[in-house]
C-alpha cells in the first residue's frame, strides 16, 4: 500500500476512537501482531481430466 | 415429388458440446429434402436442454434439490470421509456455497457467452465458469450422475444392457427423464412423426437416447424409431443383439421397447429407403446398412441387413440447418460445419477407428462445390465461420480448395483437422489457405518418439511436424497438436521427451489436445494385440463392450499413463499461454478460441492479450479501499474441500468410475482409493465463493474474521493502519488481502457499486 493511499485511510488506531475498527478487530490484530493468525488461502484450480480434453473430437 | 404427408423429426440427444451444432442432421434433412420429404423436422436435444438445465429457474430448483439429498449438514458429525464420501461431500459442498448465487448469475453469464461482452475476456471468463458451476449444482441434484459441457456419466456402466434399460428408467439420477416428458414429449406427440431418427455420435448420448426412445415409443407405437451414428456404428450389433429376460424362460430383445432399428454407417440413404418403404408400407429387408426388429416373430430377434453403397457425396446436398434453435448455441456467432470428405485418403493409422464409424472408402466433395456451398451458407446462415469436417484434408485439396475460396470471394474463415503433408503445407501453400481464411489447424502429432510413430504407421516424423507447424505460424494459422500418451510400449522417458519436444516448440504450437490411449475393438491395436505387446482383459458381463481394459507387456501400465497424462497437462498449463490460469477455457469451449481468430486477432496478439489478463491479475495488490465483494457467500465446512478435490483428481480416483479415455487396470481399485483415498480426517475451513468472479476459495476461520472485520470496517485502510507499527504483521494483513484481491473476495471500493459486468450484461 502507498504511503498516498495510507494518508487517505483512517488515522485512528484505537477502535475505541474510530469506529471504522470493528470492536473484534482488536482481538484478531493481537493474534495478527503474534504470528498465530491462520491466513492461509486455498485457491481452487480446475483440474482437467482426459475425458474433457478431447475437445474437438466432440 | 414432394410428401408433406411424411412427417419425419430427426433428433440429436444429450449429451453433446453446446458451442456449435453438429452435422448430421443438417445432411440428413438435406438429402431427405432432395429426394421428396419436405416435412423434416430438426430437433438439437442437446442444446435446448442444456440451455434449460442452465436456468434461472432450473437451476434454484436443482439448488434446493441438492440440499435435500445432499445435506452438508450430514458430513458435521462423520468422524472421517470414506473414498465414496468425497464425490458427494464435494458435491453438498459446492452446492451449499455457491448454489444459490449460481442461479442468480446463469442468465447473465448466458448473455455474456451470446453477446459481444464474449470477446472481453475479463467477462468470458467468469461466465464460462459460472456455467461450469450450475452443471455442477445440475449434477448435485442428480447425484451421483455429472453433467458437464463435455460429458454425461451416470453411476450406470454404458456397456451392459441392462445397466443401460435401467438408467433409462431412473427418475433420481437420470435428469434427461423429467426434460423429455415435460419439454420434448408433448411436441412430438402433437406433431406425431411417423419416423423419428436419433443420431448417437457419442457414449454419452446412449443412455438419454433411450431415455427419449423409450419413451416416444410408449407414447407414439406407430412411430418407427431408428437411431444411428458413430457410437452405434460400433455397438450396433450388439445393442440390436442384446438380450433380457421375458420369463417363462423366453429371451427377447432388450432393446426392443426403445427403438425399431439401427443405421450403420453415413444414414443418408439408408433413411430415405426406410422412410420410403414405411410411408409404402413395404417391409425393410431390401434397406441396406440396416438392421431391425422383427416384431413378427417371437422376442422381436434382431434382422441385419445387407451393406449398402454410400452416397456420392460430390452430388450430395449442402447441409440444411432449417430448424435447429440457434439462437441457443454458446456462442457469439455461429461456427457452421462442413464434410469436405468422408473417410480418411490415408487411412494406416494403427489405433484410428475411422473406416468403422464412417464406413470403408474416401470420398470427397469437388473443391468447387465446397466452395458454392460455402458461400450459400454462409448467406443462408449469416455467419461467416466454419469448422470444415474432415479427417485429413487431402494434398490437392489443400491448395483447390483456397484458390476456390479466393476466386469466389467467400470471405470466410475456417478451422480443420489436418495431416502432415510436407509439401503441401509449405510456405505458398500456408499463405494461400491463411489467405481462403483458415485460420487454425489441428494436426496429429501423437509423440516424438520414431519408434512409437512407426508402430502407429503414422508416415510422419516428428521434424516434419515441427516444420509445417512452423509454416502455418509464420502465415498467421494458430496450431493445435493431438498428442497421445500411454500407447502400448511407451516409456516414461518417452512421454516426457514428447512433452518437452512440445514445450520447446510453444512459440509455434498454441493448443495440445492431449489423450490417454484407449483399446477399443474396432482398431488394429485390438485385433492384433500380439504385434503390440498386449493382454487383453475381456470382461465377460459387458455385453455392449467397446473400449477394453488390456496390459502392455512393456513400457508404462495405464495407471502410470494416466499419471503421465497429470504430469504433461500441469506441464502444458504452466509453458503454454492459452492453457495458463482460467484461459484454458477458450481452448475447452471447441470453436471459443477459433472465435477470437476469426476477427483477425494474430495468435500471437490474443496470448498477448492472456499474457497481459494474467500479469495484471497476479499484480493485484493490497490497497486500503479494499472492501468485501458484494454477495460473497462462505460458509463452514468440516472438512477441506481442496483436499476433498485433490483426492478425486487423482488418476487412482477416476479409475474407480473409468470412462475409455480415463482408463482403469488397477488391481483391486476400489479397495486401493480406498486405503490411499479415504480415510480423510476432519479440518475445518471456510469455503467461500466470490459470484462475479465465479471463484471458490477457501480460507480458515481466522481469515473469515477478517474478511468480516474488513466489512465492518468499510475497507482494509482502518484495520492495516492499526498494524502500521508493526511491519511483520502489516505485510500478512496485506498479503492475505492481495490474494483476496486476485480471487475477487475483495475489491477496489470504486468498482464495488458500479454495476457487474454479468449485471450489465443481462440489463442489456
Amino acid at each position: 500500500m502507498s504511503k498516498e493511499e495510507k494518508r487517505d485511510s483512517s488515522k485512528a488506531k484505537d477502535p475505541a476512537t474510530n469506529p471504522k475498527q470493528p470492536a473484534e478487530w482488536n482481538s484478531l490484530a493481537d493474534k495478527l501482531r503474534k504470528g498465530e493468525l491462520d491466513l492461509r488461502v486455498e485457491e481452487v484450480e480446475e483440474r482437467i481430466s482426459p475425458s474433457e480434453t478431447n475437445v474437438f473430437d466432440k | 415429388m414432394s410428401d408433406s404427408s411424411f412427417p419425419v423429426s430427426l433428433i440429436f440427444p444429450p449429451q453433446g458440446h453446446f458451442t456449435q451444432p453438429y452435422l448430421a442432421l443438417p445432411c440428413l434433412q438435406a438429402y431427405l429434402k432432395q429426394n421428396g420429404f419436405e416435412d423434416v423436422q430438426l430437433i438439437d436435444a442437446s442444446v435446448e436442454s442444456y440451455d434449460h438445465f442452465l436456468s434461472e429457474k432450473y437451476v434454484h430448483w436443482a439448488a434446493k434439490r441438492a440440499a435435500e439429498i445432499l445435506p452438508i449438514e450430514g458430513f458435521e458429525t462423520r468422524p472421517s470421509l470414506g473414498f465414496d464420501d468425497l464425490e458427494a461431500f464435494r458435491a453438498a459442498a459446492e452446492s451449499s456455497v455457491a448454489a444459490e448465487a449460481v442461479a442468480e448469475r446463469i442468465e447473465a453469464a448466458k448473455s455474456v457467452i451470446r453477446g459481444q461482452d464474449f470477446y472481453d475476456p475479463d467477462k468470458y471468463l467468469p461466465a464460462v465458469r459460472t456455467l461450469y458451476h450450475a452443471l455442477r449444482v445440475v449434477s448435485a441434484a442428480h447425484f451421483p450422475s455429472r453433467l458437464t459441457p463435455h460429458n454425461f456419466q451416470m453411476a450406470y456402466a454404458t456397456d451392459r444392457s441392462s445397466e443401460i434399460l435401467e438408467a433409462t428408467l431412473d427418475r433420481e439420477q437420470n435428469p434427461y427423464l423429467a426434460y423429455f416428458e415435460q419439454e420434448l414429449l408433448p411436441r412430438l406427440v402433437q406433431r406425431a412423426p411417423r419416423v423419428l431418427g436419433l443420431s448417437v455420435i457419442y457414449g454419452s448420448q446412449l443412455i438419454p437416447a433411450l431415455t427419449l426412445a423409450r419413451m416416444v415409443k410408449r407414447a407414439l407405437p406407430d412411430c418407427h424409431i431408428t437411431a444411428g451414428g458413430g457410437f452405434l456404428a460400433y455397438i450396433g450389433k450388439k445393442l440390436m443383439q442384446a438380450q433380457t429376460d421375458a420369463g417363462s424362460d423366453q429371451m427377447r430383445s432388450a432393446f426392443a421397447d426403445c427403438i425399431d432399428s439401427i443405421i450403420f454407417h453415413e444414414g443418408e440413404q439408408p433413411l430415405l429407403e426406410l422412410s420410403r418403404a414405411l410411408k409404402a408400407g413395404q417391409a425393410l429387408d431390401s434397406i441396406g446398412s440396416l438392421a431391425w426388429f422383427d416384431r413378427s416373430r417371437t422376442g422381436s430377434p434382431a434382422v441385419f441387413n445387407d451393406s449398402g453403397h454410400p452416397i456420392r457425396l460430390d452430388t450430395a446436398p449442402a447441409p440444411d440447418f432449417g430448424g435447429l434453435p440457434l439462437a441457443k448455441y454458446f456462442s457469439p456467432e455461429l461456427c457452421i460445419p462442413y464434410d469436405i470428405n468422408r473417410g480418411c485418403y490415408y487411412g494406416e493409422c494403427t489405433f484410428c477407428t475411422l473406416p468403422t464409424v464412417i464406413g470403408p472408402g474416401y470420398r470427397t466433395r469437388q473443391a468447387d462445390t465446397i466452395a458454392e456451398h460455402v458461400v450459400q451458407l454462409r448467406d443462408q446462415m449469416g455467419t461467416r465461420n466454419f469448422n470444415f469436417i474432415t479427417d485429413c484434408m487431402p494434398p490437392g485439396m489443400i491448395g483447390d480448395l483456397p484458390r476456390e475460396l479466393i476466386e469466389r470471394e467467400a470471405d470466410v474463415r475456417w478451422w480443420a483437422d489436418a495431416r502432415v503433408e510436407p509439401g503441401a503445407y509449405d510456405p505458398k501453400g500456408v499463405e494461400l489457405l491463411y489467405q481462403s481464411g483458415c485460420r487454425k489447424l489441428l494436426f496429429g502429432f501423437e509423440t516424438a518418439t520414431p519408434r512409437l510413430l512407426k508402430m502407429m504407421k503414422k508416415g510422419q516424423s516428428h521434424r516434419t511436424t515441427i516444420e509445417v507447424a512452423e509454416n502455418c505460424t509464420k502465415a498467421g494459422i494458430s496450431v493445435t497438436f493431438y498428442a497421445m500418451v500411454g500407447f502400448p510400449s511407451e516409456t516414461r522417458e518417452e512421454a516426457r521427451d514428447s512433452l518437452n519436444f512440445i514445450i520447446q516448440h510453444r512459440d509455434v504450437v498454441r493448443e495440445v489436445s492431449l489423450q490417454t490411449f484407449h483399446l477399443d475393438e474396432v482398431a488394429q491395436t485390438y485385433k492384433e494385440p500380439e504385434a503390440f505387446g498386449l493382454e487383453i482383459l475381456e470382461d465377460e458381463k459387458a455385453d455392449l463392450q467397446l473400449y477394453h481394459d488390456f496390459r502392455s507387456e512393456s513400457g508404462m501400465t495405464r495407471s502410470e499413463a494416466a499419471e503421465m497424462f497429470e504430469e504433461m497437462m500441469s506441464a502444458f498449463r504452466k509453458h503454454l499461454t492459452l492453457f495458463s490460469g482460467d484461459h484454458i477455457y477458450y481452448f475447452m469451449q471447441k470453436s471459443h478460441y477459433f472465435l477470437h481468430l476469426a476477427r483477425d486477432e494474430h495468435p500471437d496478439d490474443f496470448q498477448a492479450r492472456c499474457q497481459k489478463r494474467n500479469l495484471l491479475r497476479s499484480e493485484r495488490g493490497a490497497r486500503g479501499d479494499l472492501v468485501t465483494v458484494k454477495g460473497l457467500e462462505q460458509r463452514a465446512l468440516p472438512y477441506s474441500y481442496t483436499e476433498v478435490t485433490r483426492r478425486l483428481a487423482s488418476p487412482l480416483a477416476r479409475a474407480v468410475s473409468p470412462d475409455f479415455l480415463t482408463g482403469r487396470s488397477v488391481e483391486s481399485v476400489r479397495d486401493k482409493a480406498e486405503a490411499d483415498l479415504g480415510g480423510l480426517t476432519a479440518n475445518a475451513c471456510i469455503l467461500a465463493y466470490a459470484p462475479e468472479q465465479a471463484e471458490f476459495l477457501e480460507i480458515s476461520a481466522d481469515g473469515a474474521s477478517v474478511l468480516n472485520a474488513i466489512e465492518q470496517a468499510g475497507s482494509l485502510a482502518p484495520l492495516l493502519e492499526s498494524v502500521e507499527d508493526q511491519p511483520e504483521a502489516a505485510r500478512r494483513l496485506e498479503q492475505f488481502a492481495a490474494r483476496m484481491h486476485g480471487l475477487g473476495a475483495l475489491t477496489p471500493s470504486s468498482t464495488a457499486h458500479a454495476p457487474a459486468p454479468m449485471e450489465m450484461a443481462a440489463k442489456l
